[in-house]
């Protein structure tokens, strides 16, 4: 099994249903056999560095999966014949990896977001009260 | 920008020929290599995602610019080069820069 990154530019003008669809095939095709996908992140729309298909703007997405290179073949195919994806290329991060590491990894990951969001109020209140506390000190450092 | 601009082969100043002389001096000048940013800052990799980093490492023109200018290491310039040329095929950097991008 190997690690692969997939990033893909969709057509702006497409529709957010479209990316839907576009998103669950992806998925549906990663997970259909033993595969699996890690993370998924949309860069959202950017500008290009050149023209594509007379586009000047694209809407990025990046995915981070593991499989076999035959499911890497079928995935390209699959963009080849979208009409919406104007580009596409697949990277590859590691030969062979460990199904289960990543898993676990995965989970832990999770585990921190929530952790980071459920302990947001706490520390940003906090840290704003210290900023406020020290700005006068130092005033009074400069006037001496 | 971290980074040293281009030589400058003409310049108003410097330009004639009475100041030639100089030109080992002037070269010198120009050769402000620091060393390596990566290898200084060890979490630091060249990555095709990250447009704006290797944006110091090509020319307003697109080309990869050598490392004896910009003073990356050997190891470095390699991955660079490849990194740039991947965020070349995905249109993160472009191939033929024109000069008023950016």
């Amino acid at each position: 099994m190997r690690r692969y990154e997939t990033i893909i530019i969709i057509n702006p003008d497409a529709s957010a249903d479209d990316r839907g669809v576009i998103l669950e095939k992806v998925a549906t095709m990663i997970t259909k056999d033993t595969g699996l996908l890690v993370s998924q992140d949309e860069w959202g729309d950017k500008n290009l560095a050149y023209k594509i298909k007379k586009k000047s703007r694209g809407y990025y997405i990046l995915f981070d999966y593991c499989g076999t290179g035959e499911l890497v073949k079928e995935l390209e195919r699959g963009f080849k014949f979208d009409e919406r994806v104007l580009k596409y290329m697949t990277v590859l991060l590691d030969k062979d990896i460990d199904l289960d590491s990543i898993k676990e990894e995965m989970s832990k990951k999770e585990a921190e977001a929530a952790e980071a969001e459920s302990e947001k109020d706490i520390p940003d209140n906090s840290k704003t009260e210290e900023v406020v506390a020290e700005a006068p000190q130092s005033e009074n450092d400069n006037k001496e | 920008m971290p980074f040293p601009q281009r030589k400058q082969t003409s310049n108003s100043k410097f330009g004639n020929k009475r100041n030639n002389g100089f030109a080992h001096k002037k070269r010198r000048i120009y050769q402000s290599r620091r060393g390596c940013i990566f290898c200084k800052d060890s979490g630091k990799v060249p990555n095709y995602k990250d447009p704006k980093l290797l944006r110091a490492f090509i020319t307003e023109r697109g080309k990869i610019i050598p490392k004896r200018i910009t003073g990356t290491c050997a190891k470095h310039q390699r991955l660079l080069a490849h990194e740039i040329k991947r965020a070349r095929t995905i249109a993160l950097l472009p191939y033929v820069g024109t000069l008023d991008y950016m």
